[in-house]
């Protein structure tokens, strides 16, 4: 770069706009977000159908069928981006991945937990199990939103404020008519998740790689 | 215009591919090779160029193993690089605010 066509003050604040913009993006986790988007959207419709299939809807039922389900989701996206990694012949356990496991993890243990206790008090709780779920994947999606692409923390979002309407919606209209729990999971965990991953697949193909 | 911030940039940094990479190293701890060349989209060896300059500068430090029997190469800063961004960073800085209107 030649002298004279730095010496303009404007390219010194372009420059360091750069700077901002390139430590921002190396700190973004990328690795196969939309294939991991699409299973988890596959395994949340599979599961409403097995749990409205097999009526099991009872607390403990629910939550054994959702907690399974979210297993098979976690570790199937490990292995994805295990997979996306071999592949790109790049280290597995990248920053980006660490920072997004930790932003993710306690939400997601505080949820996981109080849903257990809540199996132990009654036996009739699918609906405020599925409200705590939302809520605390919600949580756990938009912390670790600031390290992902802005879509992720857009979606922990929408989980974190339409759960509210949905408490709304549950103890205004269906104090009467129980709406049933395996429809809410579906939807949140199920639907928008499989919209999600299509969507990242659509507008960042070709970039879904840490 | 005082142009004497301009003049002590340091000219190895001070050039688009290698301010790049320094910036992307800059926020994470180690980046592989091939994260450098997606998220820069540079060829191999437009790469390969800008890292032996840096190397040689003393600016980032290489390592190299195998993944799964594949060959994996990493870069990460060295204190020196970390300390001559930030000073880079510093001159960028000062430039903006001495000509910034009063």
């Amino acid at each position: 770069m030649k002298q004279s066509s730095n010496m303009n003050p404007k390219w010194a604040e372009e420059n360091l706009q750069t700077i901002r913009t390139l430590m921002e993006r190396s700190a973004l986790y990328r690795r196969a977000l939309a294939p991991i988007l699409l299973l988890a959207g596959v395994v949340g419709l599979v599961t409403m159908v097995v749990g409205l299939y097999f009526h099991l809807d009872s607390t403990r039922q629910f939550c054994s069928l959702w907690l399974g389900a979210a297993i098979v989701a976690i570790c199937g996206s490990l292995l994805l981006a295990r997979r996306q990694a071999l592949k790109d012949a790049e280290p597995f356990w990248s920053s980006p991945t660490r920072r997004v496991v930790q932003a993710l993890a306690p939400p997601l243990a505080a949820g996981m937990i109080l849903s257990l206790w809540l199996t132990t008090i009654r036996d009739d709780l699918g609906p405020s199990t599925s409200f705590l779920w939302i809520l605390f994947y919600g949580c756990a999606l938009h912390s670790a939103g600031f390290f992902m692409p802005r879509l992720m923390r857009r979606l922990g979002l929408l989980f974190v404020l339409s759960s509210f309407g949905f408490l709304l919606v549950y103890g205004v209209l269906w104090k009467t008519a129980d709406p049933n729990a395996h429809y809410v999971m579906g939807i949140y965990f199920g639907a928008i998740h499989l919209a999600a991953g299509i969507y990242l697949y659509l507008t960042d193909k070709g970039k879904n790689a840490a | 215009m005082n142009p004497e911030p301009f003049l002590q940039l340091d000219r190895v940094i001070h050039e688009k591919g290698r301010l790049a990479i320094m910036s992307l190293l800059a926020a994470s701890a180690e980046l592989s090779f091939t994260e450098l060349r997606d998220a820069l989209e540079m060829t191999d060896g437009n790469l390969t160029t800008h890292i032996r300059a840096l190397q040689q500068e003393g600016y980032i430090a290489i390592s190299k193993s195998f993944q799964n029997r594949r060959p994996l190469t990493t870069c990460t800063l060295t204190s020196a690089g970390r300390k001559a961004f930030a000073e880079y960073i510093d001159l960028l800085e000062k430039i903006v605010r001495q000509n910034k209107p009063k």
